[in-house]
């Protein structure tokens, strides 16, 4: 019995359900919403249910990845390879979790070619979770330029006034990091057969074969600039507030969710991995720039008369602690680091589908041209305040526990720059706040304006599971941490050691050896 | 040495005969009898072609060879053939094309295009390219009582002329100074640390460039948008893919062997590096500014021929087959969707008339999408697959740079090809000119291109083994 279970392809089976899903709905007709919405919406949920399989299957205790599928593809070592370890798990079930709800999210504002809008969301769900499951590094490049095709359609075609201009920023930025990354990707192929004498892309391959420092060097600033841009780290975010603005709300939740998540993912599995030597050496200057982008990002939020460029350039600030907490290079900040990976799209996430519905409401996204709503939407308010709350790092939110272990991390690495970081804790206190007083607070802008209803049933099933998780996530951290710290440690030992060229250590010790430091 | 090594040209020739014979003597309105008799000798050829696979046979003394090579492209050419043909049975008779003529003169350029790939031999690669030369500017030139098209026969007439002529000069150089005719014998260097004598580099740099004007290698690239565009849109599919993959064949089989030996190497290596790089950015920064989807696919039919051209620097064969059969499915299928929007006399070629298509025609749409993203390079389409294994070969080979100039012109490309999807899917019609819809042959051969690209692009398996195990010799 347990065998036949252990035989279900589960990560193959949540990786592809979207894309047969996609290919379902081709053959529906069109003019039929209700029925392609439905259709997509059941998709999407079997695929949480599957992921949920994975997560309650999971041990984790190994650190290794677990679930494994590895099939020959195309030979020469591109092969179909895919499994979850600890640090990949939690942004799977991320995606998978979010994909229900921005199709939720949409149900009512998307009217114009809802076939093509849930096919694409498909699509985009299937590539997001296909980058995160690959154990190659073909494979994992597959994915990761695969989904930008559906992005760049729905923000193109479902965006807002200057989504052409957007749409296309969003794209050629990403590629020109992308396409450097698989020149980088060609040289570590050829180099590894040079040491090896056999093909191979698998990612624990490479990390296990040490390469000159010279060659580090490039091929981590290759791989750095496709992840930066992802990220966004500063000075490489521009793409980023136009491509949220003009994006539909569900093309911004999960953009923000997890798009983002896939630059700061690159870095701790491969970017690090693959390259210590260049990863260390590169470090310092990398943390400058996240810290530039944590302190630049609050500030511009700060002055933001929109309501999603402010999330956006929260964004920017968020992930630029994500991503000095990874530079940082030790466990707690590893561990907080993805910890806050997750918050990040919860709460991000949130805020979007909060936004989306009062610009459902009012087709306006003007903070000023709000005031006093929470009178006329009290559970509405209830929700938004929550996530905003954990955005900001209230404890006993999940934010809180997050950062906090990012800034432990940050701490031990560089006082300066954990000082400076702390500031995000301030700013994004100060600008989310504010932004709820003008928009919630105070008089109602206009007494006779009815179309603030408070919000219902559909609205409600997008945003409950969400806060729910965050509180949830604030209070037991541990049901999430516990399946984690295998993997990162496990992740952090490598990068340590790899320069000692002794890779014979017994890897099963090492989770002890981290419980007793 | 067996008469069979001839039979796929002679199915072609016969074919060709019978489709100008029908055409003159029958006097039908319509010509599918034409039509059929070509699609049967196409059918015939591909027969024995497949029937050849293996043997390794040669006629006239070994200077027409069916080795694998020659072979997988002759495939190629047959595809391609057919393809147009099927793409024409509508699109000809609407414009006053001659579809007769059409068929006979396509498949005398596909019985050139055999020739030359299957000989190592200069004078016989010489006759394959004037037999497809001649034909192929009388295809240009077939929509007489259009201007644009009998400028584009003139203008592919005359630089086809020019090449020609270096060609000849070239091969008179090259016999001068070794006295033979094969590819090997006629290069084989005056002593090992010289390289080639000066007399014979010159013929050869002079051949070479005969074949950049013929693939549209820049700076030797300036009739071809010109040409591809006044061409009848059939037509252009097959100008954009079969003389290109010939003439890259022929280099690939003259250049390969040169550029293992080191001398003649560090001189021919930057040079057609350079010629790649300057081909894949001029073509793609040209395109940029296009505002016809037509001529916009022209100069990225130039932009890949530097794509291909670096499979010749790095020495990869299968690399360049799996390219030229990728290119076929995509190219073909991009220009297939251009003839179906085209309508009855007028072209509609110019960036406005794809407006709104994704509403008006949505599997119209959703086909050239693919067929572009495959052309921009995208996963998981067959694009993709064919760069990466182009670049990974330059990569091995150690031509970081150049792969790193590849990849930045790509990006450039990707600016053009969205734009297109941008006008189809994120701009409304101006106004609602609804197409033909009754043309099942252009369907079957959108589908099968589609097909093509998205299964080479998955699941590229057996075609891929077939190709390394046929290649493993080149």
């Amino acid at each position: 019995m347990s065998n036949l279970i252990a035989s279900i392809p589960i990560v193959s089976i949540v990786t592809f359900l979207p894309l047969a899903g996609a290919i379902l709905l081709v053959f529906i007709r069109a003019g039929s919403a209700r029925t392609v919405r439905t259709v997509a919406l059941s998709v999407s949920l079997l695929t949480f249910a599957a992921s949920l399989a994975l997560f309650f299957g999971f041990d984790g205790a190994s650190g290794l990845p677990e679930s494994v599928e590895r099939a020959s593809w195309l030979g020469r070592g591109l092969d179909y390879h895919v499994g979850v370890d600890g640090i990949s798990l939690f942004l799977v079930l991320l995606a998978a979790f979010l994909t229900p709800l921005a199709l939720l999210s949409s149900w009512r504002a998307i009217d114009d070619r809802v076939k093509e809008f849930s096919l694409f969301m498909l699509l985009l769900e299937t590539g997001m979770i296909g980058v995160f499951v690959s154990m190659n590094l073909f494979l994992f490049y597959v994915f990761w330029e695969a989904m930008l095709i559906p992005m760049y359609f729905l923000i193109g075609i479902w965006g807002g006034r200057r989504r052409v201009y957007a749409t296309m920023k969003f794209v050629l930025f990403t590629m020109f990091g992308s396409l450097l990354m698989l020149v980088a990707i060609l040289v570590l192929h050829a180099a590894h057969y040079r040491a090896t004498g056999s093909y191979s892309l698998t990612i624990a391959d490479l990390a296990a074969t040490s390469f000159a420092p010279g060659l580090q060097t490039w091929l981590f600033l290759a791989f750095a600039l496709a992840f930066a841009v992802k990220v966004p780290l500063f000075p490489l975010h521009t793409w980023l507030p136009d491509a949220h603005v003009e994006a539909p709300t569900a093309g911004s939740v999960l953009l923000a969710a997890v798009l983002l998540k896939m630059g700061a993912y690159g870095f701790v599995r491969l970017g690090l991995p693959l390259f210590p030597q260049a990863a260390a050496a590169f470090a310092p200057a990398l943390s400058i720039l996240a810290v530039i982008g944590i302190i630049y990002g609050g500030l511009m939020a700060l002055a933001q008369k929109d309501m999603k460029s402010l999330v956006a350039y929260s964004s920017v600030s968020h992930m630029g602690l994500i991503m000095l907490a990874v530079f940082s290079l030790n466990f707690e900040a590893m561990e907080g680091a993805l910890y806050q990976m997750l918050n990040h799209g919860l709460s991000t996430g949130a805020l979007f589908l909060c936004v989306g519905v009062l610009y459902e409401r009012t087709h306006t996204r003007l903070i000023a041209d709000y005031g006093g709503a929470a009178a006329r939407m009290p559970v509405f308010a209830g929700l938004f305040l929550t996530a905003m709350l954990a955005s900001a790092g209230l404890p006993g939110l999940n934010g809180f526990v997050g950062e906090i272990l990012c800034f432990f991390g940050i701490f031990a690495a560089n006082k300066v720059l954990a000082a400076l970081a702390v500031s995000t804790v301030i700013l994004s206190a100060a600008y989310l706040l504010w932004l709820y007083r003008r928009v919630m607070q105070g008089p109602l802008k206009d007494p006779g304006d009815t179309r603030l209803r408070d919000i219902g049933g559909r609205e409600l099933a997008c945003l409950v599971p969400v806060v729910v998780l965050i509180v949830f996530m604030g209070l037991f951290p541990g049901t999430f941490l516990k399946k984690m710290d295998a993997a990162v440690s496990r992740s952090i030992d490598a990068i340590k050691n790899k320069p000692a060229a002794a890779m014979t250590l017994d890897r099963a010790a090492r989770p002890t050896a981290r419980l007793e430091r | 040495m067996s008469f069979m090594a001839l039979a796929p040209l002679l199915a072609v020739v016969a074919g060709a005969l019978a489709a100008l014979l029908l055409e003159a003597f029958l006097k039908r309105k319509d010509h599918e009898m034409s039509a059929t008799a070509a699609v049967l000798s196409l059918l015939a050829a591909g027969f024995f072609i497949v029937r050849s696979w293996g043997l390794e046979i040669g006629y006239f003394g070994g200077r027409l060879t069916l080795d694998p090579l020659a072979l997988l492209l002759m495939a190629v050419f047959v595809v391609v053939a057919a393809f147009v043909i099927l793409m024409s049975l509508v699109y000809a008779p609407r414009r006053d094309i001659n579809l007769g003529q059409l068929c006979g003169l396509l498949l005398l350029a596909v019985a050139g295009l055999m020739i030359m790939v299957s000989s190592t031999d200069w004078l016989v690669v010489f006759l394959g390219l004037e037999v497809l030369s001649v034909a192929s500017y009388a295809l240009t030139g077939l929509r007489r009582n259009d201007r644009a098209s009998s400028e584009a026969a003139a203008k592919y007439f005359l630089m086809g002329s020019f090449a020609g002529a270096f060609f000849v000069f070239g091969l008179a150089l090259l016999f001068g100074t070794s006295g033979a005719l094969g590819f090997a014998a006629s290069l084989r260097g005056g002593s090992a640390s010289s390289g080639l004598p000066a007399a014979s580099a010159a013929g050869l740099g002079l051949i070479i460039a005969a074949f950049f004007f013929k693939i549209a290698i820049a700076p030797f690239h300036m009739w071809a948008p010109d040409v591809y565009e006044g061409a009848p849109t059939p037509v252009t599919a097959f100008l954009t893919i079969a003389p290109k993959a010939a003439g890259l064949a022929v280099l690939f089989r003259v250049l390969a062997p040169l550029l293992d030996r080191d001398v003649a190497a560090s001189m021919l290596g930057p040079a057609v590096s350079v010629a790649a790089v300057l081909t894949m950015f001029w073509g793609n920064l040209a395109a940029l500014k296009q505002k016809s989807v037509k001529r916009l696919l022209a100069y990225s039919a130039i932009a890949h021929s530097g794509y291909l051209l670096i499979a010749i620097v790095a020495g990869d064969g299968p690399g360049l087959v799996f390219y030229v059969i990728a290119y076929l499915f995509m190219n073909a299928g991009a220009f297939g969707v251009l003839a179906a929007v085209s309508g009855q006399g007028v072209e509609r070629t110019s960036l406005a008339d794809f407006a709104g298509l994704g509403r008006r025609h949505p599997w119209l749409a959703a086909s050239l999408t693919v067929f572009l993203l495959s052309l921009a390079g995208f996963p998981p389409t067959a694009g993709f697959l064919a760069k990466f294994y182009v670049f990974s070969a330059a990569v091995a080979k150690g031509h970081v740079l150049l792969v790193v100039a590849a990849v930045l012109a790509s990006l450039i490309s990707v600016g053009y090809y969205l734009k297109v999807i941008v006008v189809m899917y994120m701009q409304d019609a101006a106004s609602e000119t609804s197409l033909e819809q009754n043309d099942p042959a252009l369907w079957l051969v959108i589908f099968l291109c589609l097909f093509g690209v998205v299964q080479l692009g998955v699941w590229p398996g057996n075609l891929l083994t077939l190709i390394r195990q046929a290649l493993t010799g080149f």
